[in-house]
């Protein structure tokens, strides 16, 4: 049975104990904490380890930054390594399993103008291993896991696709650096979602869920039974975090998300 | 939806290898709109395959157990006929032997109704498929009705019987008539070896089989045989497809096309009752099958079904699981349903003793454990006969073919057909329909090993059970 999580700010509550406990009352198995630069995550430290001595299950965290380790900015480039390097290690501390980021988000896309951007794609590929084996060697001196997460084509211009993410993990050749797939960002780049988890079994670490829409799995149209039943078939163990937005009565719609993926085959 | 792949049966810890290994072959075969029966030898869709894959992918993505279908009926003929292959233009013309290029479908088909915009072969295969829609829609019906599923395809699901029971009918006794040994899907058979002996065989240099480039051609046919199975083919093209009563080298009338057709008419009935349609034609229709397979078809000296030759006009004496498999049928008489049992499990078929029913007779002249359908077990006709147990109160001796069946399926890794003695592995691997139904025998097992209470949120998978047709 594939356990659930959801992200803290979709949960009702002024604290990690309070949203734990909604969340378990909804039926999810844990919460999937939100990383925010300037060193915020590390300030959050006291909080986190109360909420660890009082029992809330925090396995995943999800960067929120708007710069991330490919960035053109040399500048933010270097802040966003620093400040994964560190909610690697805060990870670690508190027991979770690692930390997921895109190569970049909202920076530039080549569907969109001026569609060609400042770096050449060996440019980018340099950019991507060097920051994927920094921060990859630094996870694995914590113990921990870098989730690399392929976003559409609109959202990032490099890594789109679980293949392309399978080649630089492969090239950066460490256990630490894995996927961390998101069924939104595969229904619009993956041509067989199913097939690419099928394809991508070894890579995958972790896995983040919202629907074609992007809300909550069960208001689009993704074949949820398709692609959770392709999880289950290549024996991922880890967790379904959900990362959307939503629709309808916001409680309810992150109340109804374990029951939908359970009834989906999780 | 169903939880299948995750929850493992508290009765055989190695389901769950098995789910998952079955999913992913199911997975892998898919193409987008349909599943390649395997992905070198079959790289098409195929009619029967299509339906037994659906039933299973049910399972797995109700959605794609729709889609299944509904693409297989997307190339069905205007005159009613569901052709038994639907070309993928994807796949090079020499991957496949007849390929579009020999049945001209478009253009050779067109008096009978064949799609301009899709190449598809000219002859059908045994019709499982409103079965299947049926056992799809029962998956998840809230799905299907959202989907308008049944709707959909039930008009076409209709004109494919009147096809088979109007212009098929080539014998007058009631009864759909095949065409060629590649109609009723056990293409070598025994049964067809009297009747293709009036055939002249195409010569050797006009066609390249490609079978061979994949399979052993100690477990395939003969190319005597398949010099026979091309004349009858470009004959048939070349009248157009055309179905005329006297006209065909080769025309039977096939026990297991029937049974499918009566039982596949019954859940015609069921998706017109949750249609709004009149369930009572069907009945009706399905009544009348019944009884001109018994009437034409039965054989109390061999205490099963036989095929019947139209050409010669007479039974064919050889004794293939074809004539077993009408056990699947509801309403039989008592004594048929007896000597089927008997015979099901005498020295010919010996089932409960061996793992699976051997597609021909053990002591039949021609009996050979490798070559195709001339003894080798096959997955979907135990499937059938599972059911047809089941059907006649033997629950007992079907959980054990069930089981058995699992243990093949998986030990196999998934063959297209295993030796009928010792299950090893015969045949391409990673085989649709296979993996499919192992997806569905699982389920049902799941199920059958349920002792609690039903909660609100049971899977949908556990309807079909209790819903047999």
């Amino acid at each position: 049975m594939l356990r659930t999580a959801c992200q803290e700010q979709l949960l009702p509550g002024d604290t990690l104990q309070e949203k734990w406990a909604f969340a378990q009352d909804a039926g999810y198995d844990a919460v999937e904490l939100r990383s925010k630069g300037d060193f915020h995550f590390r300030g959050r430290l006291p909080e986190l380890k109360q909420a660890l001595a009082d029992g809330v299950i925090m396995p995943t965290v999800c960067v929120d930054m708007l710069h991330f380790f490919a960035a053109f900015d040399d500048d933010l480039r270097r802040d966003a390594l620093e400040q994964m390097r560190s909610q690697l290690s805060v990870a670690a501390e508190i027991g979770a399993l690692g930390v997921q980021t895109p190569a970049s988000y909202g920076m530039f896309s080549r569907r969109l103008p001026p569609f060609e951007p400042p770096r050449t794609e060996e440019q980018d590929r340099e950019v991507l291993l060097a920051g994927l084996s920094e921060l990859g060697e630094h996870a694995r001196r914590e113990g921990v896991t870098l989730y690399l997460e392929p976003l559409n084509r609109y959202e990032d211009h490099m890594v789109n696709r679980l293949e392309q993410a399978v080649e630089l993990i492969r090239t950066v050749g460490l256990d630490s650096v894995r996927i961390g797939i998101d069924s939104y960002h595969m229904n619009i780049e993956e041509a067989d979602p199913s097939a690419s988890v099928l394809a991508a079994a070894p890579y995958i670490g972790h896995a983040q869920v919202s629907d074609s829409n992007r809300f909550q799995p069960g208001a689009g149209h993704l074949d949820w039974p398709a692609w959770i039943g392709a999880l289950h078939s290549i024996g991922y163990d880890g967790y379904l975090a959900a990362e959307c937005r939503l629709t309808g009565d916001p409680l309810a719609a992150v109340r109804s998300i374990p029951g939908f993926l359970r009834r989906s085959g999780a | 939806m169903t939880s299948l792949l995750e929850t493992p049966a508290p009765a055989a810890a190695g389901h769950l290898a098995l789910r998952r290994g079955a999913a992913r072959v199911l997975l892998t075969n898919w193409t987008g709109s349909s599943t390649v029966p395997s992905r070198g030898l079959y790289p098409h869709q195929w009619s029967w395959d299509s339906a037994f894959i659906a039933i299973g992918l049910r399972h797995l993505s109700v959605r794609r157990a729709q889609r299944e279908l509904e693409s297989l009926l997307g190339a069905q003929w205007s005159d009613g006929r569901v052709p038994h292959i639907v070309f993928s233009p994807a796949v090079p013309l020499d991957a496949y032997f007849p390929s579009p290029d020999f049945w001209r479908s478009s253009t050779a088909g067109a008096p009978s109704g064949a799609p301009a915009g899709t190449e598809t072969s000219g002859i059908v295969q045994p019709p499982v498929h409103a079965l299947a829609a049926w056992l799809v829609h029962l998956a998840d019906p809230e799905t299907s009705r959202s989907r308008g599923f049944l709707p959909r395809v039930y008009d076409r699901l209709v004109a494919w019987h009147d096809y088979l029971t109007g212009p098929r009918d080539l014998g007058g006794g009631g009864l759909a008539a095949m065409v060629h040994p590649w109609e009723p899907g056990m293409d070598n058979s025994p049964c067809w070896d009297g009747p293709l002996r009036r055939v002249d065989p195409a010569a050797p240099g006009s066609y390249r089989r490609a079978d061979l480039d994949h399979g052993q051609a100690a477990e395939r046919p003969t190319d005597l045989d398949y010099g026979r199975y091309v004349r009858l083919a470009a004959d048939y093209r070349d009248s157009g497809y055309a179905d005329v009563p006297g006209e065909h080298a080769f025309a039977v009338e096939d026990p297991c096309v029937n049974a499918l057709l009566i039982v596949s008419e019954h859940a015609l009935a069921r998706i017109a009752a949750e249609t709004g349609g009149d369930p009572a034609l069907h009945e009706a229709r399905a009544a009348r099958l019944t009884e001109a397979l018994v009437a034409r078809l039965w054989s109390p000296s061999d205490g099963m079904f036989l095929c019947r030759d139209l050409v010669g006009g007479e039974l064919i004496p050889e004794r293939s699981v074809a004539g077993l498999v009408p056990l699947v049928v509801p309403g039989l008489p008592q004594h048929v349903v007896d000597a089927l049992l008997d015979t099901a499990t005498g020295t010919g078929f010996r089932l409960g003793e061996v793992p699976m029913a051997p597609s021909y007779d053990f002591t039949g002249h021609a009996f050979d454990p490798s070559r195709y359908w001339r003894g080798p077990a096959w997955f979907n006709t135990n499937w059938l006969l599972e059911r047809g147990l089941r059907r006649y109160g033997r629950a007992r001796a079907a959980d054990a073919l069930r089981t058995a069946m699992l243990d093949a399926a998986g030990a196999s890794s998934f063959a297209e057909y295993v030796d009928p003695f010792t299950a090893q592995a015969r045949g391409t691997r990673a085989f649709g329909w296979t993996a499919a139904l192992t997806l569905d025998l699982l389920a049902a097992a799941r199920n059958s090993d349920d002792t609690g209470p039903a909660g609100p949120a049971a899977p949908a998978s556990a309807l079909p059970i209790g819903a047999r047709t």
